[in-house]
């Protein structure tokens, strides 16, 4: 009886935090009516959102890009889901999850769900959809399975993932690509190539997409979280140039203005008509170093480095204050990051100095470094360069495109340093694998410090939350102790909203989903 | 008009050569621009082992003559290939955005041709007067404005203040002709300035020589009124020089519409040439630069043929 409560529930798209939420409503409700009708949800309206990408693709195989998701999330349903603040988990296509064995992940899954084409979402959907993310020559999400042998059907509504090594990251990656679940009658019929065409479970359904122009779609009317979403549709408009974003939304020509950069907020301020936000997000501002090579292979120079930096003035200055300055690579809101490590180096100059004379650098060194050649990002790499000068250290800066500074310094490890944004990895795991370990891209040098595998292991194979958040504190500790990275500050999500956009809320990957927002009259 | 058709067919002729020139030069010059588009592709979180699959399913591996004449030759079977970045056909790409572009583009000409040639004409008849030092130096204050500059100016009055017009988008002309005419009309102004400008100075100077000519004299010697001597005889003088120099604004505004489109969102070829090239998307800079390529060349073409009619001497030369 209790599950099958639960099961009601869940097929409602109610979870144990919302009916606490919706109780709590409903108390504040009753003793004040007349408030509470007016934060009553009001359907219907078309949501006009602007963004400044292009999709890659809305197939989630072929996306690349973490601003995807703004449509992605729209459109199709996750495994598992998360809250928007904390990225913590919470029951998405699959209403429970265990690891039955180290090895093997079981989902049980939310039944009398349909594709938008009227196909069944079932275990076999989910089989073929895993399936076809590890074996499509297409696929760019195939190193995201590599602990994956396969998906078992185990029962009418529950799937078996089979690894082949722990992985305690896998249920936080099936809420990302790997988890959006395509219609296998769209895979069937359509494939392989799905980049322009799109059919899950979510709450609105693809209509068009005019390449760069604008993205449409239209409610889902058989969404399984019954009564929602509110709106009858939501038309993207993209829209490359981040000002022309801000002066759309403050026109009102647009309700919602996503991906913008603290710049487009002090523009929207001095408007009445919109409110502009900065919230925390997964990306932080830093700098990839080569620690394979002198001199940053020397940990006093690198430590010195991240003394030198003043992070407080970089924040002000650069993110106009509404970043948060950092020494580790999540924000201080994520379920896996230790706030004891959080601000390890504080603004040293003295002490920068004598870890550089410790080195053997007492009149100070010169390192060549790639960066960023567009205005906000040559404004950010000066300060910093005029920063680590007054502690002797002089930094040669290349100024080229994000994809140069990438080729040369990551592929041609030219250079010992490349400024750069980096985050927006759903599991921690991902982000210090792809940031540290001894093959990653961005690993320049493809050196794994003594003692890194042991602690990434740690997080991979814990048995629970607690146990991944104690790992992922050792693991945080060990890589800003030996200064892998010179992280400057977490990067804020800037969003501008008219006052007509209800129950809107971002999340730290700042691509938010819309299917519980609703337009007031 | 055997001579007008001989022109035709020697123009079309050289359009062959032109174009391939063309796309070759562009070719070369995205290979120039350091940075490699399996890189784009692969995203945010590629593995080296990925970029280097990408190089391999999109033929970068291979020589670039092999990569260029690869792609020409499907552009001969009337396939413009599909963009890497989205996987959209490069022709419905250019096809769902040049309309709003040529609307841009030839509502600024319009605008441009009224304003400047007036300006130009009221300043030739007015030489040294106020008028004259308003309209030469407004138009060389025109041709000093950055477009996207006024572009942004426009928008924060006319559309942020006065809510005269919209501040960003473009609406089809087949839809709703009226939304798209309000859409496109600052886009088009800001356009036009400077093609104004230009428009009126060398009007005025041209006016100025016709009209301090001879024959003129003659003619008001003979009693001929200031309004005809000027329409029927001045005009029609620098006819030519007009037509030409209308001709070569249209490649401008083209060109200028890449920054415009960028500033009011409208989604036009511009703003796909320009997004495009950024990326490294080859396929789509590649087959926009050649549409851009045969309407430059067709506009010379027409004025080629108009400057024979106006004028029988252009066509025996």
């Amino acid at each position: 009886m209790k599950d099958k409560d639960l099961d009601q529930r869940q097929a409602a798209g109610i979870d144990r935090r919302q009916l606490i939420k919706g109780a709590a409503a409903g108390a504040g409700a009753l003793a004040l009516p007349g408030a509470a009708l007016a934060q009553a949800p009001r359907r219907g309206g078309t949501l006009r959102v602007a963004i400044p990408f292009n999709p890659a693709a809305i197939d989630p195989m072929t996306g690349r890009n973490l601003p995807d998701f703004d449509t992605l999330y729209a459109i199709f349903d996750a495994l598992i889901d998360f809250e928007p603040k904390t990225l913590e988990l919470k029951p998405g296509l699959a209403k429970s999850w265990r690891f039955a064995d180290q090895k093997t992940l079981v989902l049980d899954l939310v039944e009398g769900v349909t594709f938008h084409d009227g196909t069944p979402f079932n275990p076999e959907a989910v089989k073929l959809n895993v399936e076809r993310y590890k074996t499509d020559p297409r696929s760019n999400v195939k190193a995201d399975l590599v602990t994956v042998d396969g998906v078992e059907v185990t029962g009418r509504s529950q799937v078996a993932f089979k690894l082949n090594r722990p992985n305690a990251g896998l249920p936080v990656m099936l809420t990302n690509r790997i988890g959006l679940m395509v219609s296998p009658k769209l895979i069937q019929e359509k494939g392989p190539n799905l980049d322009r065409l799109a059919v899950g479970t979510g709450p609105f359904k693809f209509v068009e997409w005019q390449d760069n122009a604008s993205i449409k779609l239209v409610r889902n009317d058989n969404y399984w979280k019954a009564g929602q979403p509110y709106l009858d549709g939501i038309e993207f408009r993209i829209i490359n140039e981040l000002n022309t974003v801000a002066r759309s939304a403050i026109a009102g020509e647009v309700d919602l203005a996503l991906n913008l950069q603290p710049q487009q907020k002090a523009i929207a301020d001095r408007s009445s008509n919109v409110v502009a936000s900065a919230n925390p997000s997964l990306v932080f501002w830093g700098a990839f170093l080569n620690y394979a090579k002198p001199p940053l292979n020397d940990l006093r120079v690198r430590q010195a480095m991240n003394y030198a930096l003043n992070r407080e003035e970089i924040n002000k200055v650069i993110a106009l204050g509404l970043g948060r300055p950092s020494s580790v690579i999540l924000p201080q809101e994520h379920w896996a990051c230790d706030s004891a490590t959080a601000n390890y180096y504080t603004f040293d100059l003295d002490r920068a100095k004598a870890l550089l004379t410790e080195a053997g650098y007492p009149n100070g060194l010169e390192i060549e470094s790639f960066g960023w050649a567009d205005q906000v990002s040559m404004q950010r790499q000066e300060l910093i360069i005029s920063q680590l000068a007054k502690a002797g250290i002089r930094i040669r800066l290349t100024p080229v495109s994000p994809q140069q500074a990438m080729q040369s310094f990551m592929i041609e490890t030219k250079g010992s340093m490349h400024i750069s944004p980096a985050g927006g990895f759903p599991d921690p795991s991902q982000a210090y694998e792809a940031l540290f370990g001894g093959s990653a891209l961005r690993n320049a040098g493809k050196v794994e410090l003594p003692g890194f595998r042991e602690l990434m292991d740690a997080t991979m194979s814990a048995a629970d939350l607690e146990a991944r958040k104690a790992a992922f504190a050792n693991l945080q500790r060990f890589v800003v102790e030996n200064a892998l990275q010179l992280v400057q500050y977490v990067a804020p999500g800037v969003v501008i909203q008219s006052k007509k956009l209800q129950n809107f809320q971002d999340n730290l990957l700042t691509t938010p989903k819309l299917h519980e927002v609703w337009l007031s009259a | 008009m055997g001579t007008s058709v001989r022109l035709v067919g020697r123009r079309l002729w050289q359009l062959l050569p032109i174009v391939i020139f063309a796309t070759l030069v562009v070719f070369l010059l995205l290979q120039l621009v350091p940075g490699d588009p399996a890189l784009i592709l692969a995203g945010d979180y590629a593995t080296k082992e990925r970029i280097e699959e990408i190089r391999q399913l999109h033929g970068f591996d291979r020589p670039l003559i092999v990569q260029y004449f690869s792609w020409f030759w499907k552009v001969l079977h009337g396939n413009l290939g599909t963009s890497l970045l989205s996987s959209a056909p490069v022709l419905d790409l250019i096809m769902q955005r040049m309309p709003n572009t040529a609307l841009i583009a030839v509502y600024a000409l319009v605008i441009a041709a009224a304003v400047g040639i007036s300006l130009g004409m009221l300043a030739a008849t007015r030489v040294g007067s106020r008028v004259d030092a308003f309209v030469t130096s407004t138009a060389s204050l025109g041709v000093a404005l950055p477009s996207f500059w006024l572009a942004i100016l426009l928008v924060a009055t006319l559309a942020l203040d006065l809510h005269l017009f919209p501040a960003t988008g473009a609406r089809p002309l087949t839809v709703s002709p009226g939304e798209a005419i309000r859409h496109a009309t600052l886009p088009a102004i800001a356009l036009a300035v400077g093609v104004i400008a230009e428009l009126a100075r060398q009007v005025r100077s041209a006016l100025i020589e016709v009209l301090g000519s001879q024959y003129v004299r003659t003619l008001r010697a003979k009693g001929l009124g200031p309004m005809a001597i000027l329409w029927k005889h001045g005009l029609r003088n620098i006819s030519v020089t007009l037509l030409t120099l209308v001709g070569l604004q249209v490649n401008r505004l083209f060109s200028g519409a890449v920054v415009i489109e960028a500033v009011f969102a409208i989604p036009g070829a511009g703003s796909l040439v320009a997004y495009s090239a950024v990326n490294k998307d080859y396929p789509v800079v590649q087959g926009t630069v050649l549409v851009f390529v045969v309407i430059v060349i067709l506009v010379n073409l027409t004025v080629d043929i108009l400057s024979a009619l106006l004028d029988p001497r252009v066509a025996r030369e």
